[in-house]
Parts: structure tokens; sequence; C-alpha cells
């Protein structure tokens, strides 16, 4: 089709992703349930020199053929040449991704939705409290801190799987492990030999460490029950409602608040969320 | 603006010479319904039924819709879709049909803005038909709007019995209007008045009315109401009657492929259905039928006043015409508004 | 005609069971000739219940409609029966569903109807148009259908209003029920049903170009599918995506794929309510394809769906002396 130049369209497609490289995959986790990690470096320059988050926010990735869905962003804004998410294989799309290898290509899209208020949080004692894939944007705000480590006060780290092979970014706990600057609290659901850390679920592993809520703010990502301790916790601990942050999460399609389905009442969770305080949450109506 | 009116003989001609430069969209007879498709001469169009099957959305929102194109596979390769610049003619679109676009506009034009609506938005004209006759589902008159509204076209057509009524309504009615001036005479203020009778005789036949008062705020307070679960109960989650709604939006992403290219494509979907928010992990937050019927209800009577301020329904009755459980949704919200809390 | 009194009775004899959940029925619809599927919890529900030729729909969706949803702790599972009011094709519905073992006898109450065919809603609704007071329909011993429209009386010969799955039913008695309201009906003079007149002379372009208008019009909402009580996978093909046997886009030859497949997956199993046909928002005569395929199985392997609970499926068995002109 022929057109004038003033016809031309300019307006950018919204559902068009761009293309990223992956440059690394590292496997966190194996078995039925298995976890990757992916470096993806955008391989449009101005795409890359653009493209800012916000730990918290998410991106689409696509696999061409195969379809497109949903992630959170795994590591930290502050780093600006490549971005990482922490993929668990479990529906068609993650399926295909968990067998890609490095230097193929996927689409990328965003980033969506809102983030977590690192800005507004400095100067507080932060306490992270993840489970299984959970950590992933967890991880983000974790090296956001670690990046700018004197703008923040206490930092705890309370994580939990449900066996030691299951945990998800072992390396870079046991190199936290050895920060003196931050506090790291693991534990794994059952007994196992040769594990000497906490043994129990992750609420409960969180009563163990007793963070203080004062002049904190607490995150939690993680399996949907798991969450629902962790906060009736953190209430007992002292937590009010206002320190307490979350992600949710939906299927979603369109991650633009246009294709209807991630709804929880008037909300959509890919543009008005993921990241929500108990606040909110409490006041949420909605199928969850 | 103008008033002008056309003969009955002549609309024929007329509709013919718009065909000539655009692509118009009219109402067409199926078995027994109509539907809106490209007509090539003004014989294939048939104004006797009232409304379309499938509501003026699908022109705009089409059910499938061609997103990008890519190569498949790991190497994967992307090519933007291309979207054409044709001008567009909605001929005879009613006014609840009109109005589903300023519902949808800040759905697909608002923080994100969808280009293929956006540019068959601009493009198109809406020529609308006032309806003389209703049906006994039709409840537009509950939002305040008129079988004969002015308020969502940009040329309005009303049928004075051997003559047409052409109000020109907004700017670019008048503008694509001036180049078929010679089969246009002015409005009498007989004409005018003519069409007032026809008005008031068309929302005399509105004979059902949804009480809209308070609804949205009082649902707020009703979601653990017993009226879901009565309502579900009888519903057997076919998707019709939002396929057939006009403000229904909501749709599936797929990528469609052969070995050598693909494409992703967007398909309507149905919020019926349990898959649609099914998760990966087996996690459904709308597992029952409940949670779904309660949710088409609440998006548009209340999430979506919430957002939009205005309610997400037109008042066509096309979900209670083709609901076979004679779920009515007029009914529905009428319960509401009874319900003591 | 069915005696409402002696329905309503033992619908509350039924639900008054300590061993039955809930009991639908029909009940007046909310304008002109609509009718609406009723569930009583009560015997007091049960007044609402209704049966005259408007009531069409295929009740035996239901029990395959109710949910399973995963229990909350603590929580009991419901195995009280459920209660249904069944016409001729809806009971052999039950029946094959039983046989294929997709519903079990003991769970189910059946009130079983013995039908004079009833009203196409579509036709009715054309006859009178616009009708928003709600309409009750009754049929005399003349086969005529008297429609009382405010102080109007219109009596319609019987044919004009009537379905026309109902003008070939071989089965208009229920062949499984609990309780039987009335007397049996005889059956009426087969009539080989209206679409398959012809069929075999029509020249295969001229069928396509018929089935091609058609399925364009699909819009894939798949209400036959959810109305039909047959239709109870619990993953649907169509929903499958991986493998996809049907792309989810709307156009002719996805459509025509689902058509076609879906009643391939009917045959010998349909039990002819024409259901499918009714709830299509584009009016294709899916009981076209239906009809052409009851009949095909019936001819080749002798075989009618829906009237023995104790029978093999169809699809389920093999005969050595099956026609082979397929696979082998």
């Amino acid at each position: 089709m022929t057109k004038s130049s003033d016809s031309k369209i300019s307006i950018q497609n919204p559902y068009e992703p761009w293309l990223a490289e992956v440059e690394k995959i590292t496997k966190e986790v194996g078995g039925a349930r298995a976890i990757k990690t992916y470096k993806l470096v955008l391989q449009d320059e101005d795409a890359k020199k653009n493209f800012n988050f916000i730990p918290g926010q998410c991106v689409m990735i696509s696999i061409f053929g195969k379809g497109e869905s949903m992630f959170a962003i795994s590591s930290s804004s502050t780093q600006k040449d490549y971005i990482e998410v922490s993929v668990m294989k479990h529906g068609k799309t993650t399926t295909a991704l968990h067998e890609i290898e490095e230097g193929d290509i996927v689409g990328l899209r965003g980033p969506y939705g809102n983030n977590f208020d690192v800005k507004g949080w400095e100067g507080k004692n932060i306490v992270l409290i993840g489970g299984g894939i959970g950590q992933a944007p967890l991880r983000s705000v974790l090296n956001y801190i670690l990046d700018n480590r004197e703008k923040y006060g206490t930092l705890d780290v309370v994580y939990g799987a449900r066996t030691s092979k299951d945990i998800c970014f072992k390396e870079e706990f046991t190199e936290l492990e050895k920060r003196d600057d931050v506090s790291v609290h693991l534990s794994i659901d059952v007994e196992e030999e040769g594990w000497e850390k906490y043994v129990g679920f992750v609420p409960n592993n969180l009563m163990e460490v007793k963070p203080s809520s004062e002049n904190a703010i607490a995150i939690t990502c993680g399996p949907p029950i798991m969450i629902e301790y962790v906060i009736q916790n953190l209430l007992k601990l002292g937590f009010n409602e206002k320190q307490i942050f979350t992600t949710l999460e939906m299927r979603m399609k369109c991650g633009i608040g246009i294709c209807g389905r991630c709804n929880i009442g008037n909300l959509y969770v890919c543009k008005d969320g993921p990241v929500f305080s108990y606040e909110q949450l409490k006041g949420l109506q909605g199928d969850m | 603006m103008e008033n002008l009116v056309i003969q009955t003989e002549k609309l024929s001609e007329w509709v013919n010479e718009i065909i000539k430069k655009n692509k118009v969209f009219a109402p067409v007879k199926e078995t027994d319904f109509s539907n809106f498709k490209i007509v090539n001469d003004y014989s294939e169009i048939d104004l006797s039924f009232l409304l379309p099957m499938v509501p003026a959305k699908k022109i705009l929102f089409k059910q499938t819709e061609t997103l990008f194109l890519f190569t498949p596979g790991s190497k994967g390769e992307v090519k933007s879709k291309e979207i054409s610049d044709e001008k567009l003619v909605i001929f005879s679109i009613r006014s609840c049909d009109a109005k589903t676009f300023s519902i949808l506009d800040p759905v697909f034009l608002g923080d994100y803005v969808d280009p293929f609506y956006k540019k068959r938005r601009e493009n198109s004209i809406l020529i609308g038909l006032s309806c003389n006759k209703p049906n006994v589902n039709c409840f537009c008159t509950s939002f305040g709007d008129s079988p004969a509204s002015r308020d969502y076209v940009d040329i309005l057509l009303t049928d004075l019995d051997g003559k047409y009524l052409v109000e020109i309504v907004t700017e670019r009615g008048k503008k694509f209007i001036d180049d078929y001036k010679k089969f246009f005479a002015s409005a009498s203020k007989e004409d005018l008045e003519s069409k007032e009778k026809v008005e008031k005789l068309a929302i005399e036949g509105i004979t059902r009315k949804m009480k809209l008062e308070g609804v949205s705020e009082k649902l707020g307070k009703m979601f653990e109401h017993p009226i879901w679960y009565e309502n579900a109960m009888k519903c057997i989650g076919c998707g019709t009657c939002t396929f057939v709604c006009p403000t229904c939006h909501c749709f599936d992403m797929q990528d469609e492929s052969t070995l050598r290219e693909g494409a992703r494509i967007r398909v309507w979907d149905s919020c019926m259905y349990p898959e649609y928010t099914h998760h990966a992990s087996g996690h459904n937050p709308r597992p029952a039928r409940m949670n779904r019927v309660r949710n088409r209800i609440y998006h548009k009577f209340s999430y979506y006043p919430t957002n939009e301020n205005i309610v997400g329904c037109t008042g066509c009755g096309r979900c209670i015409d083709y609901c076979s459980v004679n779920i009515d949704i007029i009914d529905i919200i009428n319960e509401v508004g009874e319900a003591k809390l | 005609m069915v005696d409402q009194k002696q329905l309503i009775k033992t619908a509350k004899e039924i639900v008054s069971r300590e061993d039955v959940k809930y009991i639908v029925g029909y009940k007046q619809g909310t304008y002109g000739f609509v009718t609406s599927p009723a569930f009583a919890y009560t015997p007091e529900d049960v007044e609402s219940f209704i049966y005259n030729p408007l009531c069409k729909k295929n009740l035996a969706v239901y029990p395959i409609l109710e949910e399973k949803l995963p229990l909350k702790r603590g929580e009991e599972e419901d195995k009280r029966k459920i209660g249904l009011v069944v016409k001729g094709c809806d009971s052999r519905a039950l029946v094959q569903i039983i046989q294929e073992k997709g519903l079990v006898r003991e769970d189910l109450v059946i009130i079983g109807i013995p039908c004079k065919g009833v009203i196409d809603l579509k036709k009715i609704e054309k006859r009178f148009p616009n009708q928003t007071e709600v309409v009750d329909v009754e049929e005399n011993d003349n086969s005529e259908y008297i429609i009382k429209i405010g102080d109007t009386v219109h009596t319609i010969p019987k044919e004009e209003l009537l379905s026309e799955v109902c003008k070939s039913c071989e089965f208009p008695n229920p062949p499984l029920y609990d309780f039987l309201m009335g007397e049996e009906v005889e059956v009426r003079e087969k009539e080989v049903y209206s679409g398959l007149r012809g069929l075999d002379e029509t020249p295969i372009e001229e069928r396509w170009a018929y089935w091609e208008k058609h399925f364009q019009n699909c819009i894939r909402c798949y209400a036959c599918r959810e109305a039909c009580p047959l239709c109870y996978c619990k993953t649907c093909m169509a929903d499958m995506l991986d493998p996809q046997w049907i792309r989810r886009s709307v156009n002719l030859s996805e459509n025509t794929a689902w058509n076609i497949m879906r009643a391939f997956h009917l045959a010998g199993r349909c039990i002819s309510c024409g259901e499918c046909e009714s709830v299509c928002p584009a009016n294709i005569p899916l009981m076209e394809l239906n009809k052409k395929l009851e009949k095909d199985v019936k001819e080749m392997f002798k075989y009618t769906a829906g009237l023995d609970t104790e029978e093999k499926t169809l699809f389920g068995t093999f005969n050595p002396d099956d026609p082979n002109e397929f696979i082998m």
C-alpha cells in the first residue's frame, strides 16, 4: 500500500514487542517445576537506552509461535544494560522458554505496572520475605538496595523453599550470607540431612527472626497461602497495614489494561498492580 | 447544525455514491437476522431488522485482528502490521450501537492507545438511523438516551415515511455530506415536527425499564448477595451474551503460525469461560459460574462507572434476546435496586 | 396435556426428601414467550413451576454443569441427588450420559414428561413480534396451540409453530424416569427431518455453498456446546492449545473445522433435542448435520443413542461386521 508521509502511522503498536537476545541462562532449580533465570539484552539501541523501570515492574516475554507471558523483572534497575527474569516451567509459554538456548531471540515489551516505592522507602529498615519463585521481584528490590546500600537502614532477607534443591538464586544467597550489612534467614519446609538452618514454613521462620516494625517496610512474595500467613504474622509483630507490601498475580494477555481478564474489582493487576499494600489489599473487593 | 431531507427513492443513489469513495458497512440480511457487512451496492442492505446480531463494535474492534507478524522460533523476527488508512462509513447504525464507541474510547484510547481501534475510529463516519419500532428488550431510554438520539453519530437519518430527515450532527458529518449535496433538500419545520412525533412514538414503544439509581453504590455492598448464585445456577456458561454485547471488549492473544511465518492475533474472548482467568498454576480466581456472572454485571455496572464515569451498557437488549436461559440483565439490576441489605 | 398440578405435587414431594439437593424445572420467563429454568430447593420454590409447549430447554445439561469446586477446610461434599423435569429427548440425553458413565443413575431423580412436541421460540416470536407481556400457551386436543395475548385468543395449527426436530421425533416418551406425568403419548407419524429431505440429490457444490454461508456467520461463542447435554468433555478439543486442533481465529476455515468436528464428536451420541440449533445466535442449522450423522449411524451400525443405560456406547465398541469403508 502506498501512503503519503502525513498519513503514515506514527503511533506505536503497544502489542508489538522488541527483540531481545538471551545472553545468559542460569539454571536455578531442576525438576518438573524447574526455574531458570534469563539475562535479556534488547537488540534495538534506542529501546535499550530508553528502557527504564523500577523494581516491582513486569515485562511481557514472547516466544514467537508459542505465546507470551508476563514476568516480574528480577534484576535491579541499577543494571542498565540488561534485564533478568526468572521463570518457573508451568504452562505453554514457560515450557517453551525453558527450551530456548543462549543466543536465542525472544520478544520483550514493557515495563508494565506499578512498582515498589524504593525511593520513598529510603532511610527505612527493609524486610524481604520470599517463598519459592516469589523471590523474583524481591531480588530486584534486594539488588537495588544493595547498590544503594547507604540509603537504607537494616536489611533482613527471609526466604524459604520446599527443599534445599528448590532454593532459587542459591549462589547469590551464599554470597549474601557473607556480607555483614544484610541478615539472611533461609529455611526449608521439611528436614533434610546436612541442613543446619531453619526447618519449617516461611511464616514460622519470620516469627523466629522477629524483625522490628519500627521504621520498617516489609515486602512479601510467594504462594498465596504463604502470603496470607506472613501478613498475619507481620501484623502480630506490630507492622501496620501501610508497612506491608506484596505483589499479586493474574492471568494476563495484553498487559496494558485492555483485554480485561486480570481485574480484581475495578483494578487491573497488569496496570494498577502488581504491587499492593496490605491496606489496599484489604479494601479490594473482587475474585482473587 | 444543518437539517436536510432526502427522498426515500434517492437513498440508494446516495449510498451508492458513498460506496464509490468509502468502505461501507451496513446491515445485510442473513437467515432471519442481519449483520454488518461490507456492501458493494445499496441493494445488499436490509434495514428491516432493528439490530444486527453482532454489534457495530466489530467494525472498529474486529473479532479477529492480526497484531503483528513474526518469524517463528528462537531466532525470531518481527514485522509490523500495516493499518489500512481507508475511509469507513457505518451506515444505519442505531443509537445504542453508536454509543458503544464513547464507552469503548476510554479502554482503547486510554493510557495505552490501541492503534487499530484508533485508526478506524478516526477514519469512520457514523450514519445513524433512528429506531421507529424498538424491540421488546430495548431499554436505551433507561440511560437517558433516545432511540432517535443524535448524541453518538455524525449524521442521523430518521425515516419519515417517503423521505428521510438527515440531521448533520458533527463537523465531520458536515464535511462528509458536502460531497453529496445534490441528493438533499433543506428540511422544513414540518419535517422536524414529524421527527419529534416519530421519536416520541418510539420512546413510548420502549416498555422495559432498568432502574439505575444508586445501583453502582449498592453493588459495592452486594458482592456476597445470593442473587449472583441464583442467576449463575441457570447460566450454562456460553459466551453468547458477551459476544453480542456492544461494550464487551475482552480479548485473547494467540500465536498462529506455520513453519515459516506467524502472526500474533487477538480474538474476542469471553469472561463467561473458566479458561479466561485460569492460571498456569491451576489456580482460578473465578472458578464458578457465580464468580463469572457476577463479574460481568459488576464490570458493566460498578467497575466501569467507577473507572470511567459511565455505565458499560447501552441498553440494546441483545444479551437478553440471545440468552437461552432467560438471564435478564434488566431484572437483575432492578432486583439489585430493590434488594434490602 | 401435562397436568401442572400433578407436576408441582410430585416435585414438592421430591424436593422435600432429605436425599435431594434441588430440582430443576421450568418457570415463566421475564417477557413474552420465554420460559426459564427454575431451581427449587424447597416446596415453596416449586410453586413457580410450569409446564407448557414453550418449555423447550433441555434441562439435562444441569447435572453436568454442577460445579465440583475445591472443598474448604472442614467442608463435606454434598452428595445429595438432583431432581430434573425431562421430556423424551431430555431423558434420552440422561440415558446417553449414564451409558457413557458421565452421570450416575442413582444421583438423579427424574420426572418424566410424555411430550407432544415443543414450540420453536424463533417461529412464535416471528409470528407475534415484540411481545413484552408474559404469554401463556396451551395445546388443545385438535393439534392446535391456544395463545392468549391480552384479551385476544389466537388458535394456531400446531404444525406452524412446532420445532422441526419434534416433527421427526421417534421417542416422545422418556425412556428413563422415576415419575411419569400422565399417560404415554403416541408416536407421531414418522416424518423425515425437513433438513434431510433431498439432501442426497443436492450437488456437492451447492451443499458446500450452503454451509459456507452459514459457517461464516459463526461467532464461535460455543453456545451450541454449552447448551448441549452431551458436550461435557472436561477439556473441549476447541479449547486445547497444545496441540491446537482449531485455531482461535474466527474465519470460515476454523469455523468450519469447529462445527464439523463438533458434529462428528456427537455422532452416535446426539439425541436430537435441537438445543444447539435453537441457542445458536447465527441460526446455523446444526441439526441438519446431527440428523445426517444420526441417519448414517443408524444405517451403518443399527444404533440409536440414548435408549438403554446398559447398552455399550457406539464408539466404545467394535463389531466384526461393522462397515469398513474408512479405516480398515
